[in-house]
């Protein structure tokens, strides 16, 4: 006599289903409710922020807490910044995450270059910004349900560590270490939001004093020079943006470096000829973006033993008498060679 | 009689057989080629040059500069230089002949520099691809090198 074996097509389904909606789901939404943080500070001094940050559970698990924090890279924040946090799963410190640790769901790299390669620059319009990533220094165990609230304390030391007084967008991320930056695609159920991670970027945060050139993050400028940091060994890129506010220069057909250096010897050098050498070309017919790309010692002619400390500088036009400084106006630009 | 006449028969040419066996065995002697020695000598002009990961070769003339290696004596000549590990001639080494993995440049009355070396055959020719920083140390240039004569 045969046996045969039954099984309902229908209920083996809801099981498959219940099973992968168990995976799916095991773990926790999360989302930065609010920002606690002055809108200003002063060079050197130290700034506390709060994150507030909430949780919201679909099964039981274990998993670190991820928390990152968008600055600028002269900043130092993985050396200057203290960060804790408090919840009602008790309280801890925020470790920096070591940059061997390949993040999940990342294609394979580290938290902080998942960060920058996710979430970008925030916003910022210098790519001088770096994201540095912490996770909770013990596993968080959370309960199908738990809805946990928490705050991420962040005691920023000596902040613009470079000096700099800087206009800037800063950025905060949360996220656990099992779910990196995905969703589940559930939005409707009874957790607010799909994603595992979720990103808050602040208006723009001001830091005043210092004795470096202002840096600024937030609106578009009508110069840029990149990288960002460089010495007159570095292959510099001056960048002119045409389009950011009406200028003496509006509708040149071509447009001139004219720049003074400043040595270590404290002499100047002026090079303020329209030439080939001087001409900044635009990057596609009627971008109104002109660029130059120079070596500063040989645009300066420095000799073995001369190095340039800093430069001021005027857009001009083909004559050289129609000259643009900082803001449009009659003031040059200024740059200083540093790396910090 | 013949029985045992085939015996024998059979005895030598198993006899035979072994000693064939044995003596047609004998151990190959491979001769390992030994790897040659990396000859940088000749005259070597920029390909392909990146800073920070953005190409430069749209926006900077790199035509004029070149570098001349003279691996007899050891030496190195920079022609229309641009930033580069060094900005003056001088003595150059690779810590390992035949494997490098390192160059170091030597100006004259200068420190030595060992800079990350490499040295693939790309389409049948050699290229050195070298990473450096000559200004800050966060300002990464990959120059990639080919020879022009």
């Amino acid at each position: 006599m045969k046996v045969r074996l039954h099984i309902k097509g229908k209920n083996l389904w809801r099981l498959c289903t219940l099973i992968v909606l168990c995976i799916v789901l095991s773990c926790c939404y999360t989302i930065i409710a609010s920002v606690d943080q002055p809108t200003t500070a002063v060079v050197g001094s130290n700034v506390n922020i709060t994150v507030n940050v909430t949780n919201s559970c679909n099964s039981s698990g274990t998993a670190h807490f991820v928390f990152g924090f968008l600055t600028p890279v002269g900043w130092n924040t993985a050396q200057n910044a203290k960060v804790t946090y408090s919840s009602t799963k008790g309280n801890g410190n925020m470790v920096l995450i070591p940059s061997t640790v390949i993040a999940p769901n990342s294609n394979g790299v580290n938290w902080t270059t998942y960060m920058m390669n996710f979430f970008g620059l925030a916003g910022n319009l210098i790519a001088d910004v770096q994201w540095t990533a912490y996770e909770s220094d013990v596993p968080i165990n959370y309960n199908n349900g738990d809805k946990i609230n928490g705050t991420v304390n962040i005691t920023f030391n000596n902040i613009g560590a470079d000096g700099n007084p800087t206009l800037v967008k800063l950025a905060y991320v949360v996220a656990n270490d099992q779910n990196g930056f995905t969703f589940d695609g559930n939005d409707g159920d009874s957790s607010p939001t799909s994603e595992y991670y979720n990103e808050l970027i602040t208006p723009c945060f001001q830091l005043t004093g210092g004795t470096g050139d202002l840096v600024d993050f937030c609106n578009p400028q009508l110069t840029t020079i990149n990288p960002p940091k460089s010495l007159d060994n570095d292959i510099v890129t001056l960048t002119y943006n045409n389009n950011v506010t009406p200028t003496a220069l509006a509708g040149a057909s071509a447009v001139y470096l004219c720049a003074t250096a400043t040595l270590n010897d404290g002499t100047k050098v002026t090079v303020c000829n329209p030439s080939a050498t001087t001409m900044l070309t635009e990057t596609t017919a009627t971008s109104g973006l002109y660029q130059l790309t120079f070596w500063p010692r040989k645009f300066f002619g420095l000799t073995a033993t001369q190095t340039v400390v800093s430069m001021t500088y005027f857009i001009t036009d083909k004559t050289g008498a129609t000259q643009v400084g900082y803001g449009g106006g009659s003031s040059p630009f200024t740059y200083t060679f540093k790396c910090t | 009689m013949n029985d045992h006449f085939i015996g024998k028969k059979s005895h030598f040419l198993i006899i035979m057989l072994l000693v064939l066996m044995w003596t047609s065995c004998k151990v190959e002697q491979v001769a390992p080629v030994p790897e040659s020695n990396k000859d940088l000598t000749g005259t070597w002009k920029v390909l392909q040059a990146t800073r920070n990961g953005t190409n430069l070769i749209p926006l900077f003339d790199f035509t004029q500069f070149s570098i001349i290696f003279n691996g007899s004596t050891g030496t190195y000549t920079l022609n229309n230089p641009v930033p580069f590990i060094e900005l003056a001639n001088g003595k150059y080494s690779l810590d390992n002949p035949q494997y490098p993995f390192t160059i170091t440049f030597t100006a004259t009355g200068g420190k030595a520099v060992p800079t990350a070396f490499n040295y693939p055959i790309i389409n049948g020719s050699r290229e050195i691809i070298m990473t450096f920083s000559p200004g800050c140390a966060q300002n990464t240039y990959v120059f990639t090198l080919t020879r022009s004569n």
